[in-house]
């Protein structure tokens, strides 16, 4: 790689600004739609990709990419309902913001820290794409197996008021995300005798049910969604507050710097994707955070740990694509399709035979995030006027609306009355504090979680303790072990000190 | 001093042990690469359950809580709209077959409005309207979805020379 290489790359991507605009337009809409998800928009637009010159391919497909990823958070801080899994976690604190009044710092939050987030880690990889690539290699099935515990673990502490009732709605939604048929013989389990849930548990319905849905009927006791003063707050924005979310964001700078990292790093794993980047980074800002009591409540870092990381993502999903020819996710094995189809073979030799294109692909991003912030940043006073709706209106669009959404992604009507019955369930939880997003972890994980342990235990003739038989895999146990025993003796010390 | 309504915690952990009950049954004769992920989350799952059962009967025999649901169900004025809402959701998928997207939501929007105390038509109308079209306009023009089609989505195909 020199530097002739990027500067001309940087100069190329920047003379497609007419289709990274466009693109991260189409990107922020399909973002902010439960329902809508980056690979299908990408499917279906896959004529056009596959019809122009692969650099103008290559810009729109990662450009709508990103802009996707940032995206999920508005509807999350807004409304309470994440646009994708990878949102999930923002609406920890985004939405106790917008109910304070703050919504439209809390979308420049979200927008500063997913794209400067992206940037940095974007800029990271481009530096240290040879090194990244062979870090996927050293995870195995065994270790996966811990870093999806890792997930679990995070049910817990996210859940802290109540530990019990966190685990036991986290291994619901694992043992739910175990629906369908098994990975080696393809026999049914637990689908109560729906062809349809032969597949699996889909996200989409999932998410929408136990977000939007139970949303919208617990937001039907309030007029708005916004308290009284946070009302008043939110008529009178003006563009000083999208400055002071600018501030709030320089302050905490170094947070979106290494929460964004996790996401990178997350996201070279094949598989692990945004969802649990983002809740990894949540839980490790919440507990390295000296004031981890106020997380929920409404803080900046609940906004930045979540945002910075599922765009960290979007730069670690694509080492494995372009160094091994793994996709790390969905939407890189649709751009893989496409470029694969433009005549790139994907693997080591690519940097060497294809050099341009190779980090082409990482200028495309760096260039699309910049594009971005430009474009959304004034968006976000206008948008924040949405807390106004009165709920009266509100709550009936998104119930029915959100259900259409749920039969975007596989076409069924089954999965509309599946996300109206994950409605019911999160309403429940939702009343009784088991916390629906531990619920949509578990469903998340459910089938990652599943593959890898029925993968290690075969490796070891049915033997558990090969789950133990890696040094890499037992520093994960004892980090693991650590995440979980840590806030509670910092609790405890907390009580200690604060008993006279 | 007001004893806690625990009864309403009882229901995901039944719900949940329900749900592994039913899982273990439907596993109990497959292969063990079949069972093992279920088996493992399911017990610890059981075990869990059992742990906040015996939690709740604590409290409950020392008169902390309640077997009483009672914020499942409040704010009461508000239980007929959650339970009407629910129902017209049902309703709107169960009549999409016939009524297609758009007339479907159109309905199930006017008639949602009207459960929400809206009582003036016009907006109803307009916003009816809008959801509706909206809905047309992205999955049935823009994006040609596997949406039922009903007498509206076939009336504007017939106009457009498409039937």
């Amino acid at each position: 790689m020199t530097w002739q290489l990027l500067a001309d790359q940087f100069a190329t991507q920047f003379g497609l600004w007419w289709i990274i605009i466009p693109a991260i337009l189409l990107g922020i809409i399909v973002g902010i739609l439960p329902g809508f998800s980056p690979q299908n928009t990408l499917i279906m637009l896959l004529p056009l990709t596959l019809a122009v010159p692969v650099e103008q391919a290559l810009a729109f497909m990662i450009a709508l990419y990103c802009a996707n990823h940032l995206s999920g958070g508005i509807p999350a801080i807004l409304v309470k309902i994440p646009g994708s899994g990878g949102a999930a976690a923002t609406t920890l604190d985004g939405y106790p913001m917008t109910q304070k009044g703050q919504a439209q710092q809390a979308l420049v939050l979200c927008f500063t820290a997913s794209v400067f987030g992206g940037l940095i880690t974007t800029l990271a990889t481009i530096a240290l794409l040879p090194w990244l690539s062979k870090l996927g290699l050293y995870l195995r099935s065994v270790e996966m197996v811990v870093v999806m515990l890792f997930g679990l673990t995070l049910i817990a502490v996210i859940a802290a008021k109540d530990t019990i009732k966190g685990l036991i709605a986290g291994l619901f939604g694992l043992l739910i995300g175990v629906i369908g048929t098994d990975n080696i013989y393809n026999t049914p389990r637990a689908t109560f005798g729906f062809l349809e849930l032969y597949d699996g548990v889909p996200l989409v319905p999932a998410l929408i049910g136990l977000f939007a849905i139970s949303e919208a009927l617990v937001m039907l006791e309030e007029k708005m969604i916004v308290s009284k003063e946070g009302r008043e707050r939110a008529m009178q924005t003006q563009w000083a507050d999208t400055l002071e979310g600018l501030r709030m964001s320089l302050q905490k700078w170094w947070h979106i710097v290494w929460t964004s990292f996790i996401g990178l790093f997350i996201g070279i794993v094949p598989g692990a994707g945004a969802s649990i980047a983002a809740f990894v980074a949540y839980q490790q800002s919440q507990m390295w955070s000296k004031h981890p009591e106020l997380y929920g409540t409404g803080i900046p870092e609940g906004v930045i740990a979540p945002e910075a990381a599922n765009n960290g993502v979007t730069s670690g999903t694509l080492v494995p694509m372009m160094a091994l020819g793994v996709p790390g996710g969905s939407t890189a094995a649709v751009m893989m399709i496409v470029l694969q189809y433009h005549g790139m073979i994907m693997g080591p030799r690519l940097f060497t035979t294809n050099p341009g294109l190779a980090y082409g692909v990482f200028v495309s991003m760096a260039v699309a995030y910049i594009f971005m912030i430009f474009t959304i940043l004034p968006l976000a006073r206008y948008m924040a006027r949405i807390v106004l709706i009165e709920t009266t209106y509100l709550a009936p669009i998104i119930i029915l609306v959100t259900t259409v959404a749920a039969f975007a992604e596989r076409q069924y009507l089954f999965d509309m009355g599946l996300a109206l019955v994950f409605g019911v369930i999160g309403y429940v939880a939702h009343k009784t504090s088991y916390h629906v997003t531990a619920i949509l972890i578990g469903v998340i994980l459910g089938p990652l979680f599943e593959g890898y342990l029925v993968r290690s235990l075969r490796l070891s003739e049915g033997d558990p303790m090969v789950l133990f038989s890696s040094t890499l895999g037992n520093i994960l146990w004892a980090l693991l072990v650590l995440s979980l025993v840590l806030p509670v003796v910092r609790a405890s010390i907390i009580r200690k000190k604060a008993t006279p | 001093l007001q004893k806690a309504p625990l009864g309403a915690d009882l229901v995901i952990p039944l719900l949940a042990l329900g749900f592994a009950a039913y899982f273990f049954f439907s596993i109990r004769e497959l292969a063990w690469e079949a069972k093992a992920n279920g088996v493992i989350i399911g017990t610890l799952l059981v075990l869990l359950v059992f742990v906040q059962l015996v939690r709740i009967a604590v409290a409950v025999m020392k008169g902390r809580g309640s077997l009483r649901t009672d914020p499942l169900w409040q704010p009461r004025e508000v239980l007929g709209k959650r339970i009407g809402m629910v129902l017209i959701a049902i309703a709107f998928i169960a009549t999409l077959k016939w009524l297609g997207l758009t007339l479907g939501l159109l309905l199930g929007m006017a008639s949602s409005l009207w459960l929400m105390g809206v009582r003036k038509p016009v907006r109803i109308a307009l916003i009816s309207l809008g959801v509706a079209a909206s809905a047309y306009l992205l999955f049935i023009a823009a994006l040609d979805s596997a949406f039922p089609h009903g007498p509206i989505e076939n009336a504007v195909a017939h106009l457009l020379g498409r039937a």
